[in-house]
């Protein structure tokens, strides 16, 4: 231990880190997979060969595909991931509609800072799970608290790093464009706007995850249809094998649009790209 | 000085006229009043290679700023052909120490800035004179690439390139090459003083380095410090073309080092000093 710690940080100069630095997207993919598979392997062999935890509790890999199969044959599983997926994307395509807005609002004037600010600070620090019955007696049983709770989950992440890429913009680059002549309208347009586009991406992103999240928080408590719903039905009836398939499909939604998010930034913003790592 | 072209210029009104320049600014943390330069005057003739030497903190960058119509004075005048400078202009470009390129534009679309910040890219031909500036500064093959893809040598060409593609009377460069590496720094001087050789144009040039400063400065304007001031103008009187290696053994080159020396020794103990 003593000798790993004082080689210090392996960041990809030599050994493994080198090796894992140099691979090639295939070659990445390739050793995600392995990891994968030597995970699953290991957990079927803890819990379904040795049988050394209680299935009910955590069922093995094969039990929840088969919970999987029996969700997707019950015909329960579609119509509620069409009603999660609705109501997920409504909610995000709110957010990002009011957050981007006033995060460049936020990030180019002080005023709006020092007044909006506070505001989207507190709210973003309150646990989503605290609007969760505030929700209920707003918007009904429907839909409607599940994109309410999404949409505030994935507000403020945007806003704020919106807003923080709209202040940090490089005072070099600011001056540059002064130099050459950029009228107040031309600086926003082709100095302060692109140089925020990393920064509205990365609140793209920790947004996607929190509207996961409030998504399920919504769904979870007391709602008739949603993916959340879905888990606690079958965690209530001990069908633990069907709640893991329900919350590995939620699992994958959340890391499938975080990659959209990041496809979609190497497409509108390719300089961003990062040397490999 | 014995070049011809020099006196020539010399008898006309100056491009660049500095008259009892003071900047100073109140520092909200201390609420103390900064004087950054204090009493500066300078005139700068057309086609002037002016360098400004000093060591960190005496003021040179504030002093560019201002012709560069990014700092208010606080009293005095600088004129630019003849005309108060009330901001920054057309006929003045920068080339940043930090290179200052946008990250999100390619080579090509960096050199295009000030064009089309200045609305020029609507007449035929300005493709063939951004092509023609990235060629100019070696830089042809990398029109497509990403600042952060290139070397900071070779960002400092694209800044370069920048300033040059516009056409303006003046360069203003801030320590362009403070932040080259050692190696490329001494091929870039040269570059440098071909380039300007080459265009004719009026350069102000803040530097740190002695060398710098003699092998390219048609005169040298010694800033000292606290408050930032000129200490003296020295013409180098060195014969043009030069380059690094033919000034090395120069006598004038080495009398002119060994004055230098002296007088920012004296400058860079004051200042290790007084912070």
């Amino acid at each position: 231990m003593s000798a790993f710690l004082a080689a210090g940080p392996n960041l990809g100069r030599g050994g493994i880190g080198a090796w894992l630095a140099g691979l090639s997207p295939a070659g990445k993919a390739g050793v995600l997979a392995i990891e994968v598979v030597v995970m699953l392997v290991v957990w079927q062999l803890v819990v379904g060969v040795f049988g050394w935890i209680n299935p009910v509790f955590l069922p093995p890999p094969t039990a929840i595909a088969q919970g999987f199969v029996e969700l997707v044959a019950g015909g329960t599983l579609w119509p509620n991931m069409l009603i999660s997926a609705q109501a997920w994307l409504i909610g995000f395509a709110i957010a990002a509609v009011i957050a981007i807005p006033v995060g460049l609002l936020m990030g180019s004037s002080l005023p709006m800072d020092r007044v909006v600010g506070p505001i989207a600070w507190t709210i973003y620090a309150t646990p989503t799970i605290a609007y969760q019955p505030l929700a209920k007696a707003w918007f009904g049983f429907g839909i409607g608290p599940v994109i309410f709770l999404v949409a505030v989950s994935a507000l403020f992440p945007i806003l704020l790093n919106v807003a923080a890429g709209m202040r940090t913009t490089n005072a070099s680059i600011i001056r540059a464009g002064k130099v050459y002549g950029a009228s107040r309208t031309q600086l926003y347009r082709s100095v302060y706007l692109p140089s925020t586009v990393p920064f509205l991406f990365a609140g793209l992103r920790q947004a996607v995850v929190l509207a996961t999240i409030g998504m399920v928080v919504a769904e979870l408590a007391g709602s008739a249809s949603g993916m959340g719903a879905l888990i606690i039905k079958a965690a209530n009836t001990y069908q633990t094998d069907q709640a893991f398939a329900a919350i590995a499909i939620v699992v994958a939604w959340s890391v499938g649009m975080t990659q959209v998010v990041t496809l979609v930034e190497r497409w509108a913003a390719p300089w961003t790209r990062k040397g490999r790592r | 000085m014995t070049t011809t072209s020099i006196e020539r210029n010399e008898a006309g009104a100056p491009l660049i006229s500095v008259r009892d320049l003071s900047v100073s600014y109140d520092v909200a943390r201390t609420g103390k009043r900064l004087t950054a330069i204090e009493g500066v005057d300078l005139d700068v003739h057309e086609g002037e290679f002016i360098t400004v030497l000093g060591p960190s903190g005496c003021g040179k960058t504030t002093f560019m700023n201002v012709v560069a119509g990014l700092v208010k004075p606080t009293t005095g005048t600088v004129l630019v052909g003849g005309s108060p400078v009330t901001g920054p202009g057309p006929d003045r470009a920068v080339v940043f120490q930090d290179y200052a390129l946008l990250p999100w534009r390619t080579v090509f679309d960096n050199v295009k800035f000030g064009l089309e910040m200045q609305k020029e890219l609507k007449g035929a031909g300005w493709r063939e004179r951004v092509q023609e500036a990235i060629e100019l500064v070696g830089l042809a093959g990398f029109e497509q690439s990403y600042p952060r893809e290139l070397s900071g040598g070779m960002q400092q060409r694209v800044g370069l390139a920048r300033a040059v593609v516009a056409e303006p009377r003046i360069l203003l460069m801030d320590e362009p090459l403070g932040a080259v590496d050692a190696l490329t720094r001494e091929v870039m001087r040269d570059e440098i003083e071909k380039l300007m050789a080459a265009t004719g144009k009026t350069v102000l040039f803040i530097t740190h380095s002695i060398e710098e400063a003699i092998l390219l400065g048609d005169r040298i304007v010694v800033f000292k410090s606290h408050p930032g001031a000129i200490k003296e103008i020295i013409e180098t009187g060195l014969e043009r073309p030069r380059s690094e290696r033919s000034i090395q053994h120069d006598p004038r080159f080495l009398e002119l080092r060994d004055h230098l020396w002296d007088a920012l020794q004296g400058e860079a103990t004051a200042a290790a000093v007084s912070k």
